[in-house]
This record gives structure tokens, C-alpha cells and sequence, in this order.
């Protein structure tokens, strides 16, 4: 596909660039260049054919995840204009911290974004610590950055999240290493120790 | 108009909804939750 970089791109019908950032913004979702796909599946968005709705909604399929995954949620309105309310049920769990929407997306919603709903899942670990990290912050400053494995554990059971400490420790090294969350591990008490400054750092500040 | 339909779902979208806001219901559940927790503790 990427040949066609010998050519000039704005020489090609405006149709036919379209088509080609739709698929190579595609392409990009799979390879988990979530910048790059924005991009171009923006631009697919923004030179589409306007009256083809079914077009729209294809590119909305893609671009809503590669949205979120970078810190940026689609209104309402959007979502039901184009029959994407799925989506609205996972914007409310990235916003709250809420886990265990994903599962409940159909099938052929799935398809193709999976890799970007499963990224996203972390996130919305990520909203729930801060969650935490917060109430804890209200109650007690000093000890804010100390939280209890066993916290998590009680704030996912409340969820209806069956996770026992070893799993919960499992999601928070990838959470850290994947630079979500800054801290480390007290291991023997089991606690995570986060960092004074920024602890969650901002979706959209990543690259 | 329809013109814009594409350019118009740009437009469409949030960047910097507020996530510290502990005030919602869910926030205040959990706060309660976690509360309850240290307790029994």
C-alpha cells in the first residue's frame, strides 16, 4: 500500500484518497499507531462523500476508539445520529472508572477494534485508581499516595469484579509499565506507592 | 445542511472532560464503599 507514496497525493480523485486513508487509518488502528490512525481516519471523516451516512458511521466505528484511547469522547448526539450507542455504555466507564462494559459490546462491533477496546480497558483501571487516589486524598493527604492493593480489591469487588491480590497486582505493574500509572511496588505490604507529582498522567500527553 | 455532515461529526467531541469531579453518584458510592472497608478494618 505505501508505494503509492511515489505518487503525489493530492493529484489522486478526492474519493479514492478518501478510500485510501479509511483503510490505511484502518491498518494503523490494527498496528496500534493510534496518532497516525486519528489522522487518517479524521481526514476520511472530513472529505467523505457527507450524504453517505453508512460511510460516516464505517469511519466512526474505527475513529471513536482511536478517540478515546487518546483522551477524547464523542457527545452523545453523535453516537445516535449514527447508530453507535454501543460506544456510549464504554465512554461512561472510561470517564468513571467503571470496568467490565467491554464484554458487553456485540460481536460485530468487536471486530476490528478489539485491540483499541482492550487498551482502553486499562484506561478505565487507570480512571478508577485516580477515583480512589482522590477519595483517599480527601480523607487523609499525607497517606494518599499510599494505596492498599486490598483497596483495589474491595473497590473492584463493590464493582461485581472478582479479582483476587495477585491479579490486582498483575493489572497495576502493566498500568506502570505502560506508564498510565507512576509509582512502584512496596511488594511485602502490598501496597502501591504512587508518585507525588502527576501519579496519572494524561492520556492525551502520551504518544 | 447536509454539506457539512462529515465535517460537522468532527465537531462532535470532548477533550478535556473533567475526571476529577468525585461528586457523581458513582464517586460517592465508592467513597462509601471504601469508608465502610477501613472500618472493619
Amino acid at each position: 500500500i505505501e508505494t503509492a507514496r511515489i505518487f503525489d497525493f493530492e493529484e489522486f480523485p478526492k474519493r479514492d484518497k478518501v478510500t485510501y486513508m479509511y483503510y490505511t487509518g484502518r491498518l494503523e488502528v490494527f498496528n496500534e499507531n493510534f496518532p497516525a490512525a486519528d489522522h487518517k481516519l479524521s481526514y476520511a471523516l472530513m472529505h467523505c462523500n457527507p450524504r453517505n451516512e453508512a460511510n460516516i458511521r464505517m469511519i466512526l466505528k474505527y475513529l471513536i476508539p482511536v478517540k478515546l484511547s487518546i483522551g477524547i469522547l464523542p457527545n452523545d448526539q453523535l453516537l445516535e445520529k449514527y447508530g453507535l450507542v454501543e460506544y456510549s455504555n464504554v465512554v461512561q466507564a472510561l470517564k468513571r472508572g467503571i470496568s467490565g462494559y467491554f464484554g458487553r459490546l456485540s460481536r460485530s462491533m468487536k471486530i476490528g477494534v478489539f485491540l483499541v477496546l482492550e487498551k482502553l480497558e486499562l484506561q478505565v483501571y487507570q480512571r478508577l485508581l485516580k477515583k480512589i487516589y482522590i477519595i483517599q486524598k480527601q480523607r487523609d493527604p499525607n497517606k494518599a499516595h499510599q494505596m492498599k492493593l486490598e483497596v483495589i480489591v474491595k473497590a473492584l469487588k463493590w464493582l461485581e469484579i472478582d479479582m483476587d491480590l495477585d491479579e490486582v497486582e498483575c493489572i497495576v505493574a502493566i498500568l506502570i509499565y505502560k506508564n498510565l500509572v507512576k509509582g512502584y511496588f512496596a511488594h511485602k505490604s502490598k501496597v502501591v506507592v504512587l508518585s507525588k507529582q502527576d501519579p496519572f498522567p494524561k492520556l492525551n500527553a502520551k504518544p | 445542511e447536509v454539506k457539512e455532515e462529515g465535517k460537522e461529526a468532527m465537531q462532535q467531541w470532548e477533550d478535556d472532560w473533567d475526571d476529577d469531579d468525585v461528586n457523581d453518584d458513582f464517586s460517592l458510592q465508592l467513597r462509601k464503599e471504601l469508608e465502610n472497608n477501613t472500618q472493619k478494618n
